[in-house]
């Protein structure tokens, strides 16, 4: 129950390379083989208090009084998480792991111009039929340049709360350590407050921790996996879409640049 | 504090998602509180004055030429407001050239009409009273002398809107009582709310072949934000080529167009076989030739005969129809092509359609459900052999979704309407 894989950081140059140093000391026989991910041991508690691992491989932490992970409440869990990166803080100094986010709104899909300013579509009417009179008088003017044919500001309203919904239902569950089948408590926000250093513009890259290219939903994977310890979602779960949305909803802005590290 | 900061981000996220309570009761699983903001501006959600005038006028024969024809009688509150008609009965047993549609969540469409010719509940009500067919009042003005004449609705209206009777506050009233025949709390609300035995196995293999090999979700998409499953444009499906020769008539249509005037246009909707040209007599955008606006699903399984003129008796015709690609015509919609569903995943699909019933009209489900079922057997729309493409070559032909691998049912992202539990 104990071994578990080598928990890891997602994305960062500083934890990749502990990650990494991690593995190769117990893959150094076989030389120029992607590398195993390798398996934090997580020690033992000597009275059989509950162990919590923290995803650099080697920082632990026994939860003194707790025989049942399943009596860790959410305030515990914050403070268990704390106290773990306050500890990976410590030990990595220089380590380049990202602010907060500024709490902008969550989605603000791009639209075009607002129907009403919009060019009207001449295709398909002749000037006898009058349809852009019609269209005028209407005041039902659909407004071109989008991908698939006419809609109007109506259809962008449904859908931009449409996206806002999911991005919302995302934010929920990256929350809720239940919903995400945590067993120690522990949800996302707890080491990536409002969706902090997940860097979904960097995938798909090459991930340390898995010793593969990984997409985001990967890298959820492993981390709902290890540090929240639960099972893996499958990758067309609602919750893994949502969670998707969310984080990519909190990077809007930010320029896209696979495989970076 | 953490949770207070997600409060505040959420509260800034937009003003599409600010939700003032809903107005008399909140909304039931099905129901977006966010269509119901975009599609009731302020100044006109309902008040309770307003509903009771507006469900007396809309129960009112009165309001027709020769006292025999109300609202209702097309849009039986009891048969889910419509009337089981293929194509509706006005005064004097007159018979016109559509099917009437349900009211229940019209209040959320985008037009009016099965052509969208009224952008409003209030310019729609008012439009049948006058129509020589329906209501066959002379005009706006003879209904408003009408009502102001009969002894109690000018101390009403008094009441409600502090003046005489006057066409606009008539309209007011019936559209407010409109409004509040919104309906969801279906078998299929229920089982996203998260009760996976809410629907049954062949409802859920429905709901996966709606979304798949069906592509029903093509016009009748929906979700959480969206539930009617319309898109709420104009598609030509090729129903009227059944009836008729269809180019001819779009010729003749193109020429009235360019010819004559807008009243005249208006009549030959109404009124004649130019009427299958639906949204283009509203539009004379020759692309609309013979299009008519999705409708919504919800309710569907109590809501039939189907299509704009209630030519398809059961939801079995309706699939039949599709399955085929519809009717060739030359204005046929180019998302129109041969489904080649098998008979059991015709069944799997109607059993889905009927899971959109809401609770509340469970009994008239089950009487709808008994004798669509009995008139199975008997399918004029049915074409086996080009559905499964033993004829004709038509397209491709979509591939039943593996259900042993996964349902996509389970799965699809329709949107938060509650614990997101395993299901």
């Amino acid at each position: 129950m104990n071994a578990r894989k080598t928990p890891g950081i997602a994305a960062l140059g500083a934890l990749g390379l502990l990650s990494l140093g991690a593995a190769s000391a117990k893959d150094a026989s076989t030389p120029g083989t992607s590398p195993a991910p390798a398996t934090h041991q997580v020690p033992r508690s000597a009275e059989g208090n509950v162990v919590i691992a923290l995803c650099d491989g080697e920082t632990t932490l026994e939860v003194k009084g707790v025989k049942d992970p399943a009596q860790i409440d959410k305030k515990q869990a914050q403070a268990i998480s704390d106290q773990l990166m306050a500890e990976w803080y410590r030990k990595n100094p220089q380590a380049n792991w990202d602010p907060v986010p500024p709490r902008v709104a969550l989605a603000q899909p791009p639209t075009p111009p607002p129907a009403a300013k919009a060019d009207v579509k001449k295709q398909g009417e002749s000037a006898a039929s009058d349809a852009a009179g019609v269209a005028k008088q209407k005041g039902d003017q659909e407004q071109a340049g989008h991908t698939y044919g006419a809609f109007s500001a109506r259809d962008e309203a449904l859908w931009k709360a449409s996206a806002e919904q999911m991005v919302k239902e995302g934010h929920r569950v990256f929350h809720d350590s239940k919903e995400l089948g945590s067993t120690v408590a522990i949800s996302c926000d707890m080491c990536h407050p409002d969706g902090a250093n997940t860097h979904p513009e960097t995938y798909p890259k090459y991930q340390v921790q898995l010793g593969r290219v990984a997409l985001l939903r990967d890298m959820v994977n492993w981390c709902i996996e290890n540090p929240v310890r639960g099972k893996a979602l499958a990758e067309d779960d609602p919750r893994m879409k949502a969670m998707e949305a969310y984080i990519f909803a909190q990077r809007k802005g930010v320029k896209l640049e696979y495989g970076k590290h | 504090m953490k949770a207070l900061t997600c409060v505040a981000v959420l509260a800034l996220g937009g003003t599409v998602l600010a939700q003032p309570a809903p107005p008399q009761k909140p909304f039931p699983p099905g129901v977006s509180p966010v269509l119901y903001e975009l599609s009731v501006p302020p100044e006109r959600r309902p008040t309770a004055a307003q509903i009771t005038l507006g469900e007396k006028l809309f129960n009112d024969k009165r309001l027709s030429a020769d006292d025999s024809v109300s609202c209702a009688t097309c849009h039986d509150p009891k048969r889910a407001f419509t009337d089981g008609l293929p194509r509706s009965e006005g005064i004097k047993k007159q018979r016109g050239q559509r099917n009437s549609p349900t009211v229940l969540n019209a209040l959320f469409n985008a037009t009016q009409f099965w052509d969208g010719r009224a952008g409003t509940l209030e310019e729609q009500a008012l439009l049948p009273i006058i129509n020589p067919i329906e209501m066959g009042m002379p005009d706006v003005e003879a209904v408003v002398a009408k009502v102001k004449g009969l002894p109690e609705y000018p101390p009403e209206f008094q009441k409600v809107f502090g003046r005489e009777p006057t066409a606009e506050d008539l309209a007011t009233a019936i559209a407010a009582f409109e409004r509040t025949q919104f309906s969801g709390n279906a078998r299929f609300d229920r089982f996203l709310a998260g009760d996976s035995k809410a629907l049954s196995a062949a409802e859920k293999r429905g709901w996966a072949l709606f979304n798949g090999k069906a592509r029903c979700n093509s016009c009748h998409a929906g979700n959480a934000v969206s539930p009617l499953f319309s898109d709420q444009k104009f598609h030509n499906i090729g129903i009227a080529a059944h009836q008729h020769d269809f180019p001819k008539l779009a010729a003749e249509a193109l020429r009235v167009v360019r010819t004559g005037d807008a009243k005249q246009i208006d009549e030959l909707a109404i009124q004649t076989n130019l009427s299958e040209m639906g949204r283009f007599l509203v539009t004379k955008n020759e692309n609309d030739i013979g299009s008519f606006k999705t409708p919504t699903l919800r309710n569907v399984g109590v809501t039939g005969p189907y299509m704009h003129d209630g030519s398809l008796a059961t939801l079995w015709d309706v699939m039949d129809h599709y399955n085929k690609g519809g009717i060739p015509n030359p204005f046929l919609d180019g998302g129109m092509q041969r489904l080649g569903l098998t008979e059991p995943e015709i069944d799997d699909v109607v059993a889905f359609l009927f899971a959109l019933t809401s609770e509340d009209l469970a009994a008239l489900e089950k009487k709808e459900l008994a004798s669509q079922r009995a008139r199975k057997n008997k399918r004029p729309e049915r074409d086996t052999a080009v559905a499964l493409g033993k004829k004709g070559n038509l397209g491709d032909i979509g591939v039943s979704p593996d259900l042993s691998i996964s349902n996509p049912a389970d799965r699809g992202f329709y949107g938060p309407v509650g614990p997101s539990s395993e299901k």
